[in-house]
């Protein structure tokens, strides 16, 4: 249990931060399928740059996601008191809750955006 | 040992119920039931129309995908299914957290997301080969409310070969497939060759088989495209190279004179009858479009798109009312004639091979 004081900032009680990662997960998706869809039908087969501009998308929703996800295990705060069952009415449970689950997703997010670019590695073209 | 061996008969003085059950009884019922449905389902994996029993090399690497992940799951199930047996049966006792987390940690985040990584970079990897550019012959396949128009177009035509709800194929070469649909979206299925494509109205989608061995298939509409979508199937046969160009030679010259009295009055009730006016019979004065190409009508195995038999008997029954065998089928019937007169238009059209 607490064995140092945080204070409890509003950020800490943030859903939004919480849901932050897979919400990039989701935009990085849409905007992969977006610009593949629009480059086959209007740029052709030659998919060179396509991949280049997919992957750029990866590298950024990667590092915003990286981002997210080391605040939340910060957030989380297991390294303190290695505390992973946050069933408590208090402050701190809420602020490690969020920031447990938050990290979790990340690190889900953080996958999941490599498996929706495979594609265009792996495949790297339009048929 | 007969059923009634296992029926347990008390008498006065009969040992105890257990020891009067015949050894063998206790999984009776359901050795039975495996017995029954065993070979149903072991025969359901051959034939004409399977995804397991392949003819082509498309066919033959989705099939090799489904048997290893088949293995895969086999293996799962029986680990996961061992290791449940051994913590609550064979040695439950408590695991220290530090255990039961890390075993959390690399059987349920590492090892599906290392597993899942191999499958996708796996199945990534071999699907740009099932699109794989057709080298030779291209067919152009119609999807139509309830059969397939098919036009084959050989190296360097300038006009199709037309044929409907058959596709003939060669061996050893990659044909092109183009997919187009008339009205709603169909998908075209050919189970025995290849993966499904669907045919959506306005566009054209593209897929290739290579054919690996001669034999004769069944395809199927996948995508429920209204009243007849069930009987909505097609025949395939693919043959070696040579036999291929006399089969595509045949198929796009005319078509056969009728044979004898009865054919001959046929083929003119056909003409008087309008049937022309939807029906092609190449080199007749039947030229319309609406319906399939009838001019070689008997060289294919199945009549109006995989539902009846190409019989004289099945012809008649088409003929006097589509609808009854293909629910809203867009031909009109003519049960209003003579029997006669239809007996010997199926004359005609048996004759056209
Ligand atoms: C209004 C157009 C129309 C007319 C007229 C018409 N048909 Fe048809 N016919 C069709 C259509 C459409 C089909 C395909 C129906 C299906 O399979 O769902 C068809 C299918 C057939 C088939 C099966 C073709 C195959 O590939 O297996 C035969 C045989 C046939 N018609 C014979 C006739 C005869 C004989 C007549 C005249 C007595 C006739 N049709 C008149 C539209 C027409
Ligand atoms: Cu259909």
């Amino acid at each position: 249990m607490p064995t140092r004081p945080v204070e409890d900032l509003p950020r800490h009680r943030n859903l939004f931060l919480m849901v932050a990662a897979p919400t990039i997960w989701a935009v990085h998706f849409v905007a992969a399928y977006a610009t593949t869809a629009i480059w086959c039908e209007k740029v052709g087969a030659d998919t060179a740059g396509l991949t280049w501009l997919v992957t750029g998308y990866t590298v950024a929703a990667e590092a915003l996601i990286a981002w997210f996800g080391v605040s939340m295990w910060r957030q989380w705060d297991y390294m303190d008191d290695q505390d992973y069952i946050h069933d408590g009415a208090t402050d701190e449970d809420r602020r490690e809750f969020l920031g447990h689950a938050g990290f979790m997703l990340a690190c889900l997010s953080f996958v999941a955006v490599i498996f929706t670019t495979m594609p265009v590695w792996l495949i790297g073209s339009c048929a | 040992m007969r059923p009634s061996d296992c029926r347990v008969r008390v008498s006065p003085g009969a040992p105890t119920l257990k020891s009067l059950t015949p050894a063998g009884c206790a999984g009776r019922p359901r050795r039975a039931v495996f017995a029954l449905v065993a070979p149903a389902l072991l025969a359901a994996c051959g034939g004409p129309q399977s995804a397991l029993d392949t003819a082509g090399s498309d066919a033959a690497t989705l099939s090799h995908l489904f048997y290893v992940m088949l293995a895969g799951a086999v293996v799962l199930w029986l680990a996961m299914n061992g290791l449940m047996l051994w913590v609550w049966r064979i040695d439950p006792r408590p695991m220290p957290p530090r255990y039961a987390r890390r075993l959390i940690f690399a059987g349920g985040i590492v090892f599906p997301t290392v597993v899942l990584a191999a499958l996708l970079s796996w199945g990534l990897s071999i699907m740009p080969d099932q699109r794989a550019p057709g080298d030779g012959l291209r067919v152009e396949v119609t999807g139509e409310q309830w059969w397939f128009r098919v036009h084959y177009w050989p190296e360097g035509a300038t006009e199709p070969v037309r044929s409907a709800n058959e596709i003939v194929l060669p061996v050893g070469s990659r044909s092109e497939i183009t997919l187009e649909a008339d009205q709603v979206i169909h998908s075209f299925w050919l189970p025995s060759l290849a993966g499904k494509t669907d045919m959506i109205p306005g566009r054209t989608n593209r897929m290739s088989m290579e054919p690996t061995e001669p034999g004769e298939f069944r395809g199927q509409c996948a995508e429920f495209c209204g009243d007849s979508h069930a009987w909505m199937a097609f025949t395939a046969k693919t043959m070696m190279p040579e036999e291929f160009d006399a089969w595509l030679a045949a198929e796009t010259g005319p078509a056969a004179q009728p044979e004898g009295a009865l054919a001959e009055a046929g083929r003119e009730a056909f003409m008087a009858q309008g049937c022309g006016g939807c029906h092609a019979i190449r080199g007749t004065p039947a030229r319309g479009r609406v319906g399939p190409d009838l001019t070689h009508l008997a060289s294919r195995l199945s009549l109006a798109a995989g539902a009846l038999p190409m019989t004289r008997a099945a012809l008649v029954r088409w003929i006097e009312d589509p609808a009854a065998v293909k629910p809203g089928a867009k031909m009109p019937a003519y049960d209003h004639l003579a029997p006669d007169t239809i007996e010997a238009m199926a004359a005609y059209l048996e004759g056209l091979e």
